[in-house]
């Protein structure tokens, strides 16, 4: 089986070989990747193909995983129903972060 | 080592890439800093828009027409298909106060040759079937078009490296010093020095940063705006959408006092608009609030609030993401393009605020023409820096 026609990001379905195409067009971060490719853009974020999108830029760039920043996490952690913010009716009261 | 450049472009973003194509595509030797990375600051952080209607009749107005136009070509020209559609853009109008003031801004942006409309409830329902009937009437533009400013980024970058450029990134410019021979030198803090005859300070909301370095302070401060992002879903309707209450508050400073006090603090006007893959992402926020670029409840709810006051078919969809950019806000309102006076071979391309992916094409090929001493294809001198010299004394 050809394994460059494997699926990394399963939401998006962005495969092994379009991921080793963005980084040999330029792309030298998880975010640059990431962006031009939409690995990690689909409903689960990242959670799935992150650390493999990160292994097959590291090893076509020779650089180490550990050296990799990884791209950036944004809240909500789980797909939050638009109803939820409105039956919770916080308007001018919290100032939370949300990441 | 040196190595000499024609142009340097600090700036990787939408604007210092369009500029870096068009430049290219003059032959110039240019050579591209980026302190993060590609599209990193406001460029990968905003919709989608090429909002025509939303700007003021006058010289933005004539450069959005004129970067609509070119984007109809660009997709072909730097062969990356950068999902470029027009399904039109409607105003959503709430009550009589928003409606007279909508009429006479729609009437002035038809003078400038926009093509825009006010249509009746009947109308909007037509084309937004799932709309609250709080609605009383709506602009409709047909040529509102919006595109992906990912894949416009990746486009003129690909372009531009195929043309020559190079690029170094990540790299931070840390000095700025014109030579008596007339070149500027760029010194950054991967201990790199380039020269070049021309430097562009595309920096967007870093372009003040930049700007000290050559000893010019330019009145361009970040804008943070906050966007959620929803899961694919079918389209809702017709058109992209924007809410009027947050647009005649800048059009009527009667009704900019009277507005709801959160809402005016963190700046919200809704803008609701689909991607091809078809996940919505609606905004915004508007806020001084610094470099910060964190997303917070607060500024989350307040939106989708807004966005559940005309489409409660949305209640059940879900938010997979957030994120926030800071928008280049000049203190004009207006963009910077052009050289600095008495900097020669120092220009600005910066300050475009929400409008820099709406803007990008038509401001590179200006900032080329500038550079190569041609006419331009539009008269951008109230765009000048100049104009920094009036802003920057006390008055």
């Amino acid at each position: 089986m050809d394994e460059t026609k494997n699926f990394v990001c399963r939401c998006e379905e962005v495969t092994v070989e379009e991921i080793e195409e963005a980084i040999d067009n330029g792309a030298t971060t998880l975010n640059e990747v990431k962006r031009w490719t939409r690995a990690g853009m689909g409903l689960c974020q990242g959670r799935t193909c992150r650390k493999n999108v990160a292994r097959i830029l590291s090893r076509k760039t020779g650089r180490k995983l550990e050296e990799l920043m990884p791209s950036t996490y944004r809240k909500p952690v789980r797909p939050v129903r638009i109803g939820l913010f409105e039956e919770k009716k916080i308007r001018g009261t919290s100032n939370e972060n949300m990441g | 080592m040196k190595k000499v450049f024609d142009v340097i472009i600090i700036g990787a973003g939408i604007i210092g890439l369009s500029t870096a194509y068009y430049l290219t595509k003059k032959g110039k030797k240019v050579l591209m800093l980026e302190k993060k990375e590609i599209g990193s600051g406001s460029s990968g952080a905003c919709d989608d828009m090429i909002l025509l209607q939303s700007k003021k009749p006058g010289i933005l107005l004539q450069m959005a027409l004129e970067s609509f136009e070119m984007y109809k070509c660009l997709s072909e020209e730097l062969n990356t298909d950068l999902e470029f559609q027009t399904r039109g853009g409607m105003i959503l109008i709430e009550n009589q106060e928003q409606l007279k003031i909508m009429e006479d801004f729609v009437r002035k942006q038809r003078s400038y040759g926009l093509d825009v409309e006010l249509i009746d409830k009947r109308d909007v329902k037509k084309k937004q079937p799932l709309v609250n009937d709080r609605v009383i009437a709506s602009t409709y533009s047909p040529i509102d078009s919006q595109v992906n400013p990912l894949r416009v980024m990746k486009g003129f970058y690909m372009k531009s490296i195929e043309r020559g450029m190079e690029i170094d990134k990540p790299s931070s410019v840390t000095a700025l010093k014109k030579l008596s021979n007339g070149y500027w030198e760029v010194v950054t803090d991967n201990n790199k020095c380039y020269h070049a005859e021309v430097v562009i300070n595309a920096a967007g909301a870093w372009a003040a940063e930049v700007g000290k370095f050559a000893g010019v302070e330019i009145p361009i401060k970040p804008k943070k705006g906050q966007i959620a992002v929803t899961e694919q879903i079918p389209c809702v309707g017709e058109t992209n959408i924007w809410d009027a209450d947050y647009i005649v508050t800048k059009l009527d400073p009667v009704l900019a006092e009277k507005r709801d006090r959160i809402l005016a603090e963190l700046g919200i006007g809704l803008s609701f608009t689909q991607t091809l893959d078809g996940n919505y992402l609606i905004g915004g926020t508007r806020e001084f609030v610094g470099f910060d670029t964190k997303t917070t409840y607060q500024g989350i709810s307040n939106i989708l609030s807004q966005v559940l006051k005309f489409f409660p078919v949305l209640r059940n969809v879900h938010i997979i993401r957030t994120f926030a950019g800071l928008r280049p806000a000049s203190i004009d309102g207006k963009p910077f393009l052009g050289e600095v006076k008495d900097k020669e071979g120092f220009f600005i391309a910066a300050g475009h605020e929400g409008d820099g992916i709406a803007l990008a094409p038509i401001t590179g090929k200006i900032m080329a023409q500038m550079i190569c001493g041609e006419t331009l294809s539009l008269p951008v001198d109230e765009l000048s820096p100049d104009r920094l010299k009036t802003h920057c004394k006390p008055s």
